[in-house]
């Protein structure tokens, strides 16, 4: 019986990953025959500033994302820990906007955010302060802090979530006993909470690495990749020479980003298992 | 002292509440302002209640159809998960055989690659499959990406289940077959409202891969669609815009404050088993 989601597997993933990586040694236009060129896509990627550069976006992109999401959730987690009248709604609320789609969220703030008149500069003006909203859209710099912050305003609801699970989990007793050990509010983090909370953090560590190095949605929606190509990021490129008639390389650029994300991805995996 | 820490840890609490939920508030004020009001003429809070926008935000963009092609391609890729997820998953938890060890290994090994890297490759094989621009072809593919993932939370779940009554069901003379739907497959229901949530909505708001193989008008899903409609604003047009937006974001709220209790435990379900 695991043979129709064998089946549907093979057809729909592993038959496309094995042809993406014959493809990603073709100059295949995505129309014409295509021809075997050996690695030169991979080479050409090397050479591509642009190319290089989405790889560098996408990485800073990911080193913000990741690492201030989990913190975040973690504190977010800590603060609804306790019991108290209206957590279920408060936690509702703080969910909310990870369920809707990330592009609706980037229009969204993309509105909020537009120099002269957007929500956030009039609420700047209302207290005279409206000079410290500048073109942060059109900012090279500032426009991947939105974008950081964006992704971790949209997903800290997704994260506290998990964590909260985890600290669900961990029994009272745990935290009595370090009491009457001597542990202060720090020890008993640092040696009860922290170990019991590994699970939760290899799952929230591990899908937010991937979730942003594979951002698309939200930069399609609220930069679209630029001011030029300043934020540009390997999903996004990825399509886009697809779209150019370079399906090729297109698919060699994917199979870099899959190393890109792999790698990442074990160096958690293995350094959260260890300390089990 | 504690009762200081007490308060500021409501405070706390009610500012992150409101963070969360005034843009949702502002979007809302912009899909109700006229559109020549000039953004927000020193009235930041209350607008104009100009409903006109979102009749027509509904007739000028095909935000109707998108929202009934998203409602087909959720429903039948969540079905194909359920179905042969849930299979898979009760084969591999109770049969040792090299197969299944060998299609669990598989699933667990795909989990972690994120579905754009084969997008560009299954373009081509949904050309040849004359998939592109159909919801079945997007629901397989739908369904394709969530099903490492289903297989490894039901497989966690059929694992915890006792075994005794199903091998009492064999010795009566049941086939494994109907063991799996009559006793195994009613018995999953946590893991399948687990599974439900944390797909339904990705899949309902799934963009990366429409781009490619929804590109008619006629079949694009919600994204999709909010896409192509607001690019050919340019930047204007903010009321329809908003109010488009509202309309495509009524009903996962809907959805969402209808299975939040079951949300909730379901999450917590699939994070502590997984």
């Amino acid at each position: 019986m695991a043979v129709p989601a064998f089946l549907l597997f093979a057809v729909f993933f592993l038959y496309p990953l094995s042809q993406g990586i014959w493809m990603s040694l073709t100059d295949w236009d995505g129309i014409s025959r295509a021809n075997f060129i050996g690695l030169r896509n991979f080479f050409d990627f090397f050479k591509d500033s642009r190319a290089i550069a989405d790889i560098k976006n996408t990485l800073i992109f990911a080193l913000g994302s990741a690492p201030l999401l989990n913190l975040v959730g973690l504190g977010y987690a800590l603060l609804m820990n306790g019991k108290f009248k209206g957590k279920g709604i408060a936690r509702v609320m703080i969910y909310l906007p990870a369920i809707i789609s990330p592009l609706i969220m980037g229009y969204i703030w993309y509105m909020l955010l537009q120099p002269d008149r957007g929500f956030v500069f009039h609420a700047l003006d209302l207290i005279g302060k409206s000079s410290l909203l500048g073109n942060w859209l059109g900012d090279y710099t500032a426009c991947m802090v939105v974008l950081v912050l964006v992704n971790v305003w949209q997903y800290a609801g997704m994260t506290m979530v998990i964590y909260l699970a985890g600290l669900q989990s961990i029994p009272d007793e745990l935290y009595e006993s370090a009491k009457i050990d001597g542990a202060g509010f720090w020890d008993s983090f640092r040696y009860v909470t922290m170990p019991m909370l590994l699970p939760s953090i290899r799952i929230n560590v591990v899908t937010n690495i991937i979730g942003s190095l594979a951002v698309f949605d939200i930069v399609m929606a609220l930069t679209d990749g630029g001011p030029g190509y300043a934020t540009e990021t390997l999903s996004i490129y990825i399509m886009r020479m697809c779209y150019g008639s370079k399906t090729g390389y297109s698919t060699a650029v994917a199979i870099i980003m899959f190393f890109i994300i792999l790698i990442p991805v074990m160096i958690s995996m293995r350094l959260t298992r260890e300390k089990e | 002292m504690n009762s200081a820490v007490n308060f500021m840890k409501h405070l706390a609490i009610i500012l992150i509440c409101a963070v969360c939920l005034i843009p949702f508030y502002i979007l809302l004020i912009l899909s109700l302002n006229k559109p020549q009001r000039i953004f927000y003429q020193g009235n930041l809070f209350v607008p104009d209640f100009y409903f006109q926008n979102f009749i027509d935000a509904w007739q000028k963009s095909h935000i109707g159809t998108a929202i009934v092609n998203s409602a087909v391609i959720t429903v039948e890729s969540l079905a194909i998960i359920l179905i042969f997820g849930a299979m898979a998953a009760f084969t591999i938890a109770r049969f040792d055989y090299k197969f299944n060890k060998f299609v669990f290994w598989l699933f667990m090994s795909c989990m972690m690659i994120p579905g754009i890297i084969n997008t560009v490759p299954l373009y081509a094989l949904m050309i040849r499959l004359n998939a592109i621009n159909t919801l079945w072809g997007m629901s397989l593919v739908c369904a394709t990406i969530a099903l490492p993932s289903s297989v490894f939370i039901f497989t966690g779940f059929v694992k915890s289940l006792p075994r005794e009554i199903e091998e009492a069901a064999i010795i009566d003379g049941c086939s494994w077959f109907r063991v799996f739907w009559k006793i195994t497959f009613p018995l999953l229901k946590p893991s399948v409202a687990a599974v439900i949530i944390l797909n339904g909505f990705g899949i309902w708001n799934n963009y990366a891969q429409a781009v490619f193989f929804l590109q008619d008008t006629k079949k694009h899903n919600i994204p999709q669609a909010l896409s192509v409609y607001f690019q050919q604003f340019a930047g204007a047009h903010w009321n329809l815009m908003a109010a488009t937006a509202v309309i495509a974001v009524i009903p996962v709220i809907v959805a969402f404050l209808i299975f939040q209790k079951s949300l909730m435990k379901g999450l917590t379900a699939g994070a502590v088993k997984g």
